[in-house]
């Protein structure tokens, strides 16, 4: 709670022209207990708040979950979100990261068609994206890749002519940079 | 207390005492004494604890072991109401004229669901009410058992929180933090599910252990106010030329009438009133215009649109409000008070924003200002103001209905404007938040931002619980009347004296209305016929009468105030009057429909 709201060039909830939107990261701080994630997902959704990813998980602190919203404004404005969210009883901190102040990463699974006479093709083709065969058969390999969300997309992309069978992604996770906390 | 075991003190508990807190005396036990209780029994205590000494609400399967302990506790009074829709609007109506948490009980499954529309508008209007409710046994809970819903779920969106109390050991703090939670900040509803064996399981209770948990101090944390925005905001008003303060239900909720009062006078700022914030300030104060938005008098949505500086305090600038956002108060700073951050800038963008409670800002903010002078605007307005006025009397009216004003007059007249007026929603609404002359504060009541139909019987209900010494009035239409119409039986069973103006006009009137003006006049589904109000209040042993005629109704109010318990009077109003003036919804405020001509017809 505190005065020094940024004002922001437009009110939360106008009528803004769809699609486009800068895109934001969310940071929730959340006591772990019955019903929180629900709340903190029921109220994006019906706030309107434009989620592409969101990844759930625990923090260094006991009992409280980090979650992590990938968003865009178009629909409605950050700040007006933010505030909402920290409106919820079990959240004890919600951080707006800009992409310029924090690292963000974003792990995938990814099965793709591969005969025996590919794999070295393949695998090598992994390897310029950083992305670790984890498995593999005669008839597929299966990748891991980490790095940021375009370098996922870009590695799907370039593996789709050998047929993708199964993406699986986590969504984007993110930290502040340098020695600071959030 | 069969069940109760005094057993001696010997847990070592260090109880946190948050300042005030060990000096409360809320129940008649000895604060310091360790018992062993059945959960049943902690709620009971807990709610006393809490200075609870009214519920209302219905039993049912999971809530009977509370049901079972409430008798051993005479000073919590349980008001049976017919329908738990009826026991939150109750709860609701005696929070909102008290200011205390109200409490509603309800069983599990449709006990729950329909205190629903209760909680939904309750959180609408920031009321802080408190909702229990039993929940099958802990082994049946996601089972799909007999009466199970999930209302945790269902009531996530209209609650301020909720808890489903999983451990009888977490009982008593529970029931502290929904209190605490309920009153805190900007107030709401808060719902505690209770399973039926927790209600069962015992454990050990002392009145005085206070809660540790975080929530409690997060909640009991308050918005410290900025001196830099109140400066700002002082600087802004030295320089406005037409500046308004529109007041609203953060008002009444701070308790601030005081200092708006002083603030407005130190200033000499024409002040409006919300829906939510009349009788916020008096409205025979030279300084007030009236209330905004939809059904507002013109002059005032036209003082809106002139206006350079608004100063906002304790309103959300709803939709009924603003009209088109973009062309509210298109030359208006504005200074937004308010104790949820999240409204700054959520409709308007804030040239100041101020999260703090209104009162507190009042006060810093009228200290900070230099008295001033708005003659001139105040003029302009009061200008625009007597053309309408005098319009609106070339407009032809029938004279032999009882119209609202009339009726509205001689509740004011025969109970010297200290009422308190509950109404419901449509028309009635409308009229009785603008015929009305409001000067006692808090003496409206209404359902506005969810607009429940049903609301005003069972409110005016909790209203008299709350303030029994004062005459309550219920106003309301034929159509929300029959809502909750079933709490006559608790209005004569609990011998509660509500009264009761029913408008009467054959109609679901706004609904009509919005009909004839946008939907080329096909009334789809709203003439509505009504039960012989007389014969049904005498069926349930109360008075009624039918009054058809203007001439009759000072009168007939004057022998409902004199006939004792409920009192319903059928008022057999023009059947399609209307309210003006009306902004067209999404249109801007200053595009109203006004009144025009002869409209009267009468009933077939």
């Amino acid at each position: 709670m505190t005065n020094q709201t940024a004002s922001p060039a437009r009110a939360g909830q106008e009528n803004a022209p769809q699609g486009g939107g800068r895109s934001h990261i969310l940071v929730v701080l959340a006591d772990d207990r019955h019903g929180a994630l629900d709340r903190i997902v029921g109220l994006l959704r019906r706030r309107r708040s434009n989620m592409q990813t969101l990844t759930i998980g625990r923090s260094e602190v006991p009992n409280v979950i980090r979650i992590t919203v990938m968003m865009d404004d178009s629909e409605v404005g950050v700040e007006q979100l933010v505030e909402q969210l920290r409106k919820i009883v079990d959240v004890r901190r919600v951080i707006n990261l800009s992409a310029e102040q924090a690292v963000s990463r974003e792990l995938a699974l990814i099965k793709v068609n591969s005969g025996v006479s590919q794999q070295p093709e393949i695998i090598e083709l992994g390897h310029l994206f950083g992305a670790h065969p984890v498995d593999m058969d005669q008839e597929t390999v299966t990748f891991e890749v980490t790095g940021s969300i375009d370098k996922v997309e870009k590695l799907v992309e370039q593996l789709q002519p050998y047929g993708v069978r199964e993406v699986a992604r986590t969504g984007c996770l993110a930290m502040t940079r340098g020695s600071g906390n959030i | 207390m069969g069940i109760t075991t005094s057993i001696a003190q010997k847990q070592n508990t260090a109880p946190f005492a948050p300042a005030g807190h060990a000096t409360e005396s809320t129940t008649q036990q000895h604060t310091d004494e360790m018992r062993e209780l059945a959960g049943s029994h902690i709620l009971c205590e807990a709610l006393m604890r809490e200075g609870v000494d009214l519920l209302f609400g219905y039993p049912g399967g999971t809530i009977m072991p509370f049901y079972d302990a409430l008798t051993s506790y005479p000073s919590l009074r349980h008001i049976l109401v017919r329908h738990e829709q009826a026991a939150a609007h109750a709860a609701d109506g005696y929070a909102r004229a008290t200011g205390k948490v109200g409490v509603c009980v309800a069983t599990s499954g449709p006990g729950a669901t329909n205190l629903v529309t209760g909680l939904a508008t309750a959180f609408m209007d920031s009321t802080p009410i408190v909702a229990i409710t039993g929940q099958v046994a802990r082994n049946l809970i996601g089972r799909d058992a007999f009466q199970e819903t999930d209302i945790i779920g269902v009531t996530q969106p209209i609650t301020k929180h909720n808890f489903l109390v999983r451990n009888v050991e977490d009982l008593a703090d529970t029931v502290r933090e929904a209190f605490k939670l309920a009153l805190s900040g900007r107030p709401g509803p808060v719902l505690i599910d209770i399973p039926k064996d927790v209600q069962f399981s015992k454990t050990f209770y002392r009145p005085m252990d206070a809660v540790k948990s975080l929530e409690y101090f997060r909640t009991t944390r308050a918005p410290e106010l900025s001196s830099a925005s109140i400066e700002q905001a002082a600087k802004l008003i030295a320089t406005a030329q037409r500046p308004l303060i529109m007041s609203g239900h953060g008002i009444i909720l701070a308790n601030a009438y005081a200092e708006l009062c002083a603030f407005a006078e130190k200033t000499n700022i024409p002040v409006i009133t919300t829906l939510l914030g009349l009788s916020a300030f008096p409205e025979t104060h030279p300084l007030a215009i009236g209330m905004p938005g939809m059904h507002g008098p013109a002059h005032v949505n036209r003082a809106i649109g002139q206006a350079d500086l608004i100063v906002g305090v304790g309103l959300r600038f709803d939709d009924r409000v603003t009209g088109k956002v973009s062309e509210f108060a298109p030359k208006a700073d504005i200074i937004h008070i308010d104790i949820d951050p999240s409204e700054m800038h959520k409709v308007k963008v804030a040239t100041v924003p101020i999260v703090a409670d209104a009162r507190e800002a009042l006060a810093a903010l009228t200290e900070a200002v230099k008295p001033a002078d708005h003659a001139t605007w105040m003029n302009e307005i009061r200008t625009w103001e007597a053309r309408d006025a005098e319009r609106s009397t070339q407009v032809k009216r029938n004279q032999e209905y009882p119209d609202p004003i009339s009726i509205l007059d001689a509740i004011r007249a025969e109970t010297g404007g200290e009422a308190i007026v509950v109404t419901d929603v449509g028309q009635h609404q409308m009229w009785t938040a603008r015929c009305y002359s409001w000067t006692r504060p808090n003496s409206h009541i209404t359902s506005g931002g969810l607009g429940t139909m049903g609301f005003a019987l069972p409110a005016a209900m909790g209203v008299k619980m709350g303030m029994p010494d004062d005459s309550v009035w219920a106003v309301a239409g034929d159509g929300g009347i029959q809502m909750n119409i079933q709490e006559l039986a608790t209005l004569r069973q609990q011998g509660i004296a509500v009264k009761v103006a029913i408008m009467n006009n054959g109609y679901l009137g706004m609904v009509r209305q919005w009909q004839q003006f946008f939907h080329s006049g096909n009334y789809s589904e709203t003439p509505i016929t009504g039960p012989d109000y007389v014969k049904l209040a005498d069926a349930y042993g109360l008075t009624g009468m039918r009054i058809t005629r203007r001439e009759d109704v000072r009168a007939a109010i004057h022998t409902a105030m004199h006939t004792e318990g409920t009192v319903i009077i059928d008022f057999v109003i023009e059947p399609e009057s209307n309210v003006y003036p009306m902004v067209p919804p999404g249109a801007s405020i200053t595009t109203m429909i006004e009144e025009t001509g002869e409209e009267s017809k009468s009933h077939d």
